[in-house]
This record gives C-alpha cells, sequence and structure tokens, in this order.
C-alpha cells in the first residue's frame, strides 16, 4: 500500500486491515500519534487525512492507500512552528502532552474548514477528544487565539483566566 | 520494524469491492465475512481479537456513498458517512448530529450504524430510530438477491445480509429529543425519534430501549406513558433499565408535543 | 529573581507541540517482544490448575513467567514506613481481584502474546467475595486477607488508627445539637490518556535498562532491585515524560514483570496497557465511609467531633495505612475541634487494590468535613461562611494529633472565597485575622487545646 506522510511517500506492507496507527507508528515510523485507548474514544490518535481528522486506530490502512496524511510534525518543526503550535506553547495548553498532537490535528483542521474563536463551536468540533491534565479550557483559549490569527510572545505565556500577579495587576 | 509486528491475523481475507454489484459478489451469503464500513465500530474489535473473521468486506471505495432526493424521496447510500446527514430536517438530521463526535461521524457510515450488533455496554445503532420513524425502507442483498423492505423488517436480520442503501419520505413535520451527556463522543442512552407524514399519520421509534431500534406504536396517538407498553430496556454502562424507563415517557412527551407544535 | 513569579513557558512546550516529546511506548528498540498477561477473570478464587507448556512451546513466544520465577514474590513498596508485605507480584495459590495477573508472555507480536495467554492452562475454585467494606468485621464475611479483613499492623499492632483528645463525653453532654452524616466518596479512576506501560532492553554488561512511565524513578528502582533480589546498580532507569499520572503511577506496575520475561528471553520486551486493563485492572483512588457526629452550639461553635472511617484498600495494602494515617491528622479539616474520638480501619475488599491521588487521604476527609459543615450551617440556621469562619484555624491552634499551627491561611482564605463570590460578611468577619484566638474568638472550651499537646 501506498500512503504519503507529511510530504513523504512510504510504501507499507501488511494487512488492509491493520489500523492506520499501527501502521504510522511501527513501520513509518512516526511517533506523533499516541495509542491512548486503540477505541477510538480518546482522540490522541487522530491523523489528517487528506486534511480531514480522522482517528487512527479506527481506520483500515487499507482506506488510507493514496492519501495524503498529516500528522503533529507535518504541523511544523521546532525552528518554524505553525501559528497553532505557537498559540499551544504561548497558552500553556498542554502539560503532559500526550492529548496534544491529536486535539491539535483536530484544531487545525476546525480552523482551515473556516472555524472561528467561538467557544462553544471550538468544544463541539474537539468534543471527540480527552484531556486528564489541563482541564481544556487553556486549549480552548490556545485554539480560539490561533483561529483569531493572533501573534504570540512565545518568551512567556499568557494572562490566564485565575492569574493574579504578586503586584496585584494583570502585568 | 516488519509490519508482521501487528498485522491482523494473516489468515483474514480483505476484499475491496470498487462497485455495489462487486459489493454483492463479494458478500455472498454473509457467511464468515465481516463488513467494514468506515471501521468505527469494528476496527477495536478485530484489535482486541473480539472478531477473527475469515474474510472482510471493505466497503470504504465501493461507491455506495451518497444522499439523493427524488422529489421528497430521500436515499442514503449505505457507506455514507453519518456527519452527511446532519443537516437533513428533523428527526434524522438532529439524531445524527448526536451521534458521536465530528470525526466518528466522518469516518463512520450509515450502514455501519444501522447495521451495527447489539450492544452490551452502551446501544448502539443511534440511527435506527430516526429512520424508523421516518418510514425507511432498506435495501439489501444476500446470496446476489437484491430486496427492499421496511426497515423493522430489516432490523432483525440486518447481521445476514449486506445494507446497500436506506430510502424514505421527507416527512411533513419531524421531532428528536434524545439523552444527551457532556462527553459528544458516547453513544446515546437513549433516544425518541417522531414524524409525521403528509397524510397526518404519527410514527414514533426509539433506541436504547431494547435489543435495536423499534417502533413506539403505543404511543403513537399521543399517550406518551404507553410507550412504556412497546419496550424493554436493560441495564449497560451508560443508564440503568430503571432509569430508561423514568425517561422514555418524558422524551416521547416532548417528541409529540413538538410535532404538534409544526402542525 | 527572574522566574518565580514570572510566566515562563514550559522547558518541554515546544517538544510537546511538535511531536518531539518521547513517552515510554515511543522508544524503538530493534528486536522488542510484546508482552501480555493472563489476568484473574474472578474477584475471588483458588488457584487449583497453572500450566504454561503449550503456551511456552507456541512458534514465537520466548517466555512465559509465572510466580515461580519470580526471587522475591513479596515486597512491601512501603516497608520503610512500616507497612509489611502482602501482595504476590504474581499470584501463587490465590487471587483476591479481577484482574490480579497471574501469568506474564513475551512473544514476537502483540497479537501473538494474546493468543498465547489464551493458551495458557488455568482452573480457578470460586470463593466467596466481598465489596462492600461495612460487611468486612461480620462474623460471616468471606475472609479474604491473610491478617482478616483489616489491616492489623499500626504501631503497637493495634487495627485501627485512633485519635483521642480533649473530652469528647463532655463536648456531646454540652452540646445544643448533635449534627449527623455519613460520606462515601467511590473509588476513582485516574484514566490518565498514556496507558502503564514499561520497555526493559537487556545491555551486553548485563544490566537491564528500563524505561519506565512511573512518577517516582527512584522508589521504582528500589522496588524492582528488591523483587530480583539484585543490587540497585543492576538496573538502569529511565524516566522520561509521563503521560498522565495523578498517582497511579507509582504502584511499580509492569517494571519488575517486564525485567523478568527479559531475563527468561534475553530480548528487549514492552509492555503496555490496553485502555481496558487500566480501567478493569489499574489501581484507584479509595472508595471511603466515613461516618461523622458533630456537637455544636447554637451560636456555631464546633465542641467537639467523633468519626468513625472505613477506607476500602481493595485486595492489598499498598498505600493505604498511610493514606488512612494522612487522613487521620487532617480530619478536623480546617477547623479547631478541641474534644475528639477518631478510629480509622483500612479495610479489604475484593476490588482492585487503592492507592494514591492527588492528595489522598485528606480529599476524603476534606469533603467530609466541609459538606458535614454546611449542613450544620443549615441546621443552626447560620451563614455557611461565618460558621467557618470562628472555627477556622488560627495560630497556635492544634491538629487532631496536637500539632500547633504556626501560620494556617484559612481565615484569609474564606474572606477572599466570599469576596470572589460576592457573600457579604459582617464587618467583624471581613476584619478576622488568623493571629492567635483572643477575647469572644477564645471561649472557654478552646482554651485548653490552644498549644496544647495531648495526643493519641
Amino acid at each position: 500500500m501506498n500512503l504519503t506522510v507529511n510530504g513523504v511517500a512510504h510504501e507499507v506492507g501488511g494487512s488492509e486491515l491493520t489500523p492506520l496507527l499501527d501502521v504510522l507508528r511501527l513501520e513509518v515510523g512516526v511517533m506523533g500519534p499516541k495509542a491512548g485507548c486503540h477505541q477510538g474514544g480518546c482522540g490522541s490518535c487522530t491523523v489528517l487525512v487528506d486534511g480531514e481528522p480522522r482517528r487512527s486506530c479506527l481506520l483500515p490502512a487499507g482506506y488510507a492507500e493514496g492519501t495524503e496524511i498529516t500528522t503533529v510534525e507535518g504541523l511544523g518543526g521546532p525552528e518554524a512552528l505553525a501559528p497553532l503550535q505557537q498559540a499551544f506553547v504561548h497558552h500553556y495548553a498542554a502539560q503532559c502532552g500526550f492529548c496534544t498532537s491529536g486535539m491539535m490535528l483536530a484544531a487545525q483542521a476546525y480552523i482551515d474548514r473556516g472555524g472561528t474563536d467561538d467557544h462553544e463551536a471550538i468544544q463541539a468540533a474537539l468534543g471527540g477528544h480527552m484531556c486528564r491534565c489541563t482541564g481544556y479550557s487553556k486549549i480552548i483559549d490556545a485554539v480560539a487565539a490561533a483561529a483569531r490569527g493572533d501573534s504570540f510572545d512565545l518568551t512567556t505565556t499568557a494572562v490566564g483566566k485565575y492569574t493574579r500577579m504578586a503586584n496585584g495587576g494583570a502585568e | 520494524m516488519a509490519a508482521a509486528t501487528v498485522a491482523m491475523d494473516a489468515a483474514t481475507e480483505v476484499l475491496t469491492p470498487t462497485s455495489e454489484e462487486e459489493a454483492i459478489a463479494a458478500f455472498g451469503d454473509g457467511t464468515d465475512v465481516l463488513v467494514v464500513g468506515g471501521g468505527t465500530i469494528v476496527v477495536p474489535d478485530l484489535t482486541y481479537r473480539r472478531l477473527q473473521p475469515k474474510k472482510a468486506l471493505l466497503l470504504g471505495r465501493s461507491g455506495m456513498s451518497g444522499v439523493s432526493k427524488d422529489g421528497a424521496r430521500v436515499t442514503i447510500g449505505a457507506t455514507t458517512p453519518v456527519q452527511a446527514l446532519v443537516d437533513l430536517p428533523a428527526p434524522v438530521g438532529p439524531c445524527a448530529a448526536n451521534v458521536a463526535d465530528f470525526e466518528i461521524r466522518s469516518q463512520g457510515t450509515v450502514g455501519g450504524n444501522v447495521c451495527a450488533g447489539e450492544g452490551h455496554e452502551a446501544p448502539r445503532g443511534d440511527l435506527q430510530g430516526a429512520l424508523l420513524a421516518v418510514g425507511a425502507t432498506a435495501r439489501s442483498a444476500s446470496a446476489g438477491d437484491v430486496t427492499e423492505e421496511p426497515l423493522e423488517d430489516f432490523l432483525p436480520r440486518r447481521g445476514e445480509r449486506l445494507l446497500l442503501s436506506i430510502s424514505f419520505d421527507e416527512p411533513a413535520a419531524g421531532a428528536y429529543a434524545g439523552l444527551d451527556r457532556p462527553h459528544t463522543h458516547d453513544y446515546t442512552a437513549l433516544s425518541v425519534s417522531g414524524a409525521r407524514a403528509a397524510d397526518g399519520t404519527v410514527r414514533l421509534a426509539a433506541t436504547g430501549a431494547g435489543s435495536h431500534g423499534q417502533r413506539l406504536t403505543s404511543a403513537e396517538s399521543g399517550d406518551a406513558e404507553a410507550a412504556l407498553n412497546d419496550v424493554s430496556p436493560h441495564d449497560d454502562a451508560l443508564a440503568s433499565a430503571w432509569y430508561r424507563t423514568k425517561v422514555l415517557p418524558v422524551l416521547v412527551r416532548r417528541v409529540l408535543d413538538e410535532l404538534k407544535e409544526s402542525a | 529573581m527572574k522566574v518565580v513569579g514570572a510566566r515562563i513557558p514550559r522547558y518541554d512546550g515546544v517538544a510537546h507541540v511538535t511531536g518531539r516529546t518521547a513517552y515510554v511506548d515511543d522508544v524503538r528498540i530493534p528486536g522488542t517482544l510484546w508482552a501480555k498477561a493472563l489476568r484473574s477473570p474472578h474477584h475471588h478464587a483458588g488457584i487449583t490448575k497453572l500450566d504454561t507448556t503449550k503456551a511456552e512451546a507456541m512458534p514465537g513466544v520466548h517466555a512465559v513467567i509465572t510466580w515461580e520465577d519470580v526471587p522475591l514474590l513479596e515486597y512491601g513498596h512501603l516497608s520503610a514506613l512500616g507497612i509489611p508485605a502482602d501482595e504476590p507480584l504474581l499470584a501463587k495459590d490465590e487471587v483476591r481481584y479481577l484482574g490480579q495477573p497471574i501469568a506474564l508472555v513475551a512473544a514476537e507480536t502483540e497479537q501473538l502474546a494474546a493468543a498465547a495467554v489464551d493458551a495458557i492452562e488455568v482452573a480457578f475454585e470460586e470463593r466467596p467475595a466481598l465489596f462492600d467494606l461495612r460487611q468486612a468485621f461480620d462474623s460471616d464475611a468471606p475472609k479474604i486477607h491473610q491478617w482478616g479483613n483489616w489491616y492489623t499492623h499500626f504501631e503497637g499492632e493495634m487495627d485501627r488508627r485512633q485519635i483521642r483528645k480533649g473530652d469528647i463525653d463532655w463536648a456531646f453532654e454540652n452540646a445544643d445539637t448533635i449534627v449527623q452524616g455519613v460520606y462515601r466518596p467511590a473509588a476513582i479512576e485516574h484514566a490518565p490518556i498514556e496507558t502503564q506501560v514499561c520497555q526493559v532492553v537487556p545491555e551486553p554488561s548485563g544490566r537491564l535498562t528500563i524505561y519506565s512511565c512511573t512518577q517516582a524513578l527512584y522508589f521504582s528502582l528500589g522496588v524492582v532491585a528488591a523483587h530480583l533480589q539484585q543490587p540497585l546498580n543492576r538496573f538502569k532507569l529511565v524516566g522520561g515524560t509521563t503521560g498522565g499520572g495523578f498517582g497511579g503511577k507509582v504502584d511499580t506496575a509492569t517494571e519488575t514483570m517486564t525485567c523478568l520475561l527479559v531475563l527468561k528471553a534475553n530480548r528487549p520486551v514492552k509492555w503496555r496497557w490496553t485502555r481496558e486493563e487500566e480501567f478493569l485492572c489499574s489501581s484507584t483512588r479509595a472508595p471511603w465511609h466515613m461516618e461523622l457526629a458533630t456537637a455544636v452550639t447554637k451560636d456555631g461553635w464546633i465542641l467537639g467531633q467523633k468519626m468513625l472511617t472505613l477506607h476500602d484498600s481493595g485486595a492489598y495494602s499498598r498505600f493505604s495505612p498511610y493514606g488512612l494515617t494522612k487522613h487521620s491528622f487532617h480530619h478536623t479539616g480546617a477547623y479547631s475541634i478541641p474534644n475528639l474520638s477518631f478510629d480509622g480501619y483500612v479495610v479489604y475488599t475484593n476490588r482492585v487494590p487503592t492507592t494514591a491521588m492527588r492528595g489522598f487521604g485528606v480529599t476524603s476527609v476534606s469533603f467530609a468535613v466541609e459538606t458535614h459543615l454546611s449542613r450544620v450551617a443549615k441546621e443552626l440556621g447560620l451563614d455557611p461562611i461565618e460558621i467557618r469562619l470562628k472555627n477556622a484555624n488560627r495560630i497556635g491552634d492544634t491538629s487532631p494529633n496536637g500539632v500547633a499551627y504556626t501560620d494556617p491561611s484559612t481565615v484569609a482564605t474564606l474572606q477572599a472565597i466570599a469576596d470572589a463570590i460576592g457573600h457579604e460578611l459582617p464587618a467583624d468577619y471581613r476584619t478576622m485575622t488568623n493571629e492567635p484566638r483572643a477575647g469572644d474568638l477564645l471561649p472557654e472550651h478552646l482554651v485548653a487545646q490552644v498549644g496544647s499537646t495531648e495526643g493519641h
């Protein structure tokens, strides 16, 4: 089977029934998508297939043949972070980071299909993604900021809803 | 690392038809064949070795997808993603919109949803209730024989036939009421769909009150409590039978009221 | 100071958002075998047969381990805190919770390992199980632990944590009202998005390199060395980013068994739990049963509190005696209660053994005390924040075990809460501080407990 991952063509063997997640991690060697549950319930395996977000743990490899797959590595690297990646860093939207890859790809697809900074719309788009660390609010702030086209100072983090600075102000 | 490290049981033969005719031929009489629509329901069963089929039929590229309209008659191909239905009028539209989350809806198919086997931890077949309410028919095949029949006749034998498409006449009015949970990606614990046809007849149906979606004929004349005569809910991970019994008449009442308002 | 008080981005933020962060499952070692566990399908049963011959003979299976392969089968993970060993690494004669590991297989593929587990011949003789910790004390309750149904090894071989302070009978005789309540928080599953996972590599030097998701590197190193009866420098423990732990990844649940497979197979082995295993078999926050009876005056002084706590440890002790101990020290919450009678038991049931989670031991009692205090306020017709401010710990007030507080922040916190929610407080409550009690804030019944060292 032939698939393109982050712009690089790969030929993979094995059964068309193998979940794409396992093909990506074990054959292609791309570790961004995670095996959180292997049953489509957590979203940490989400990748973009021709720009559309899909649970790679549920997608038979045969359905990925001939498609362009984007993983979090394909959004941007440390030398050139995409706006969404900058937003997540600046808004402290990742703690352990395990859900981050899937969240960001779903968010990128949402923005690419015209998603705005409306919090309810973001929640609906990301509703299938679970995070056990952050409580979601900073993730939603980050996606909203990226959807708005904010620019980000990566030497500091955004003031949160409950941030109280030592000098009493919001700095 | 070699692909063999995680390959499915090498003995499973994978068939990938590229047309409806090929799909019908590949399905045969269904013996030892696992039908894979989007994969959202069956792939975990394969991963966890709950299913070890001799043959798997991957329908994703069989061209059986699409929603078409001929006057008031809507026809939905079996491999249409659930997401394609969300803008249809009630009850089908809101029922589809309530299925799981955006990614699952975009990958899961109408056929896979309607033909899902009985769920033990949560009810499956979210769309069954809405489609029963609009009086849908199911076109299916087995051993080369293609039949179209009312959905309620198809459902008990959905495991033995290959679903090809679903058709229904758009109702004059429709309504949907489901138990909502905070996570958008859960199965719906219980939902009620209703539709009023052009000739005024009302049909009600529920998903999550039995082993598959079913009509609530006893309540169609307007008596919400009577719906309990038509169902046998059970306990599962999402809700107890007791809770479903309490909530069902409430959902029926809401649907009936909404149908009346749009009279 | 450059960092304190400043808003610093995470040092690993860029790695997280570019997929560069390496979790244990991302470590790729050529030749790695997959591990799968045979787990008990019963809540409580004797093991009457265990035969791994067929599994071992399957092509592609490199090793199978059972209790016989473990040099030191039972090791008390918290023996440094006086908690004796009670849990076998792999089950020997019996199983006490559904999911308890009995054997472990290493094979070429995940699917093969699972098939090999199915090929292990095992037979059980089911026994009655105990799930409701209130029934643990009944004479006809199933006996499910070698020490009986509750822990008996607190200091002095006491079978409970006990605190007596002041004169509880006086408090109950002189109260205007006694308010009672029962509080039963349920078990909570940590559910980190990353499941338990471990990768072990045999080095040519004879050492084992362990890639672990543990939250407690040195702790896990000690546990592995103890079970394997090897010196610490036999192992190189490589921690990394844990994909969420919350206390659930301190049980050293995978490393020891994976090491044993590696020693037998002489190949690297990875054991990655499924989400099902994580939900069914991984340890949880404990369920608790707490009974409170508070003796109060009609103007809102708490004269005394009686408390009975049952802590559900599940099938084995793990950290429960430690959790209960913390619980007992904090059982008055943030409030100064001079007369106390507390008894707490660590009870065994046939549930998954319970463990640490985010402040375990203390969150349960905070929940009970705060809920209870709101009910007391309601019964007395008093403002719920004012009653708290009145009884809040101040400098010099003493904890249940007689430790004097040096700078408690309860008063300031309550005032900040009132302010944040727009709850108007009378002037004298608005100006309260945590300065030592005096005047109206030091009624006679509180005089004796200030700075008192009377304890259990």
